[in-house]
């Protein structure tokens, strides 16, 4: 009896076929385990525009680039006027000029979430006492951000709603604009996500 | 040696300033770190344990705190 009978006979063009379909499935695979690779990055919505949401958002931003993850923060809605500059005007319809009028212009100009007080007393008390207690200011911390490389993406949307131009956003480094594609891309690998 | 005084400074400088001076360390090397906020012990520990450097000593006087940290 031949052994061999059985064996089916391949010819190089057959492996060579089953070959590239091995490598393509492989690609694909290797595709997806990319995509589900974590990153260790926290990714922070600032939608607030009140001192005591951005203090947290900022506690956060540095605490973990000091812990030598990465750091995105994405502001929204009320957050982007926190990183207004002061005194600068530019054309805009009635509406937009009144939210400019009514909004903080920057970070120091914002109130507290709860015991604003009218922003009369409010947000004083809070930075003396933040002062007194050895916390670090919004301002000094956002400094720190820049350093620490903590990146800051501004949503679009919110500054043509809000009637904010790209010339009234303080200087950060690499600031830069967005939507929320970006973010969700950005933030999709990321181990901590928050809103606030 | 690199030293950093942290004393009067709440979260989250501590571990700012701590991060800071690690970058100018060399690996291997130790610094010294001093607080008195009440999250440091707990924070230090974690910071070490995340940044994957070693707690090398904790020291508390009565909530004065003395940290050594060696640089991976």
């Amino acid at each position: 009896m031949n052994a061999l009978a059985n064996v089916p006979v391949v010819s190089n063009a057959d492996v060579a076929e089953r070959f590239a379909e091995l490598e393509r499935q492989l690609t694909v695979l290797k595709s997806h385990v990319d995509d589900s690779k974590q990153v260790d990055r926290l990714s922070l919505i600032v939608f607030s525009g009140s001192l005591d949401r951005l203090i947290a958002a900022f506690v956060l931003a540095t605490g973990a680039a000091s812990s030598g993850m990465e750091v995105n923060l994405f502001f929204t809605f009320w957050g982007t006027a926190a990183l207004r500059r002061n005194n600068v005007s530019e054309k805009k319809g009635f509406i937009e000029k009144m939210f400019g009028w009514m909004l903080p212009k920057g970070s120091r100009k914002l109130p507290l979430s709860q015991m604003n007080f009218g922003g009369g007393g409010g947000p004083i008390m809070m930075r003396h006492l933040m002062q007194k207690k050895g916390v670090a200011s919004v301002e000094e911390m956002i400094a720190l951000s820049g350093e620490l490389g903590v990146k800051i993406n501004v949503c679009t949307m919110s500054m043509d709603l809000l009637g904010f131009k790209e010339s009234e956003i303080v200087d950060y480094p690499g600031l830069s604009y967005c939507g929320v594609a970006k973010f969700l891309n950005d933030a999709s690998p990321g181990k901590v996500t928050m809103f606030l | 040696m690199i030293s950093i005084d942290a004393r009067g400074k709440a979260c989250p400088m501590p571990i700012v300033l701590l991060a800071k001076g690690m970058r100018k360390l060399a690996s291997g090397a130790t610094l010294t770190i001093q607080a008195d906020d009440r999250a440091f012990p707990q924070d230090i520990e974690a910071w070490c344990h995340k940044t994957k450097n070693q707690l090398v000593s904790l020291a508390d006087s009565d909530g004065q705190y003395a940290a050594v940290i060696r640089k991976a």
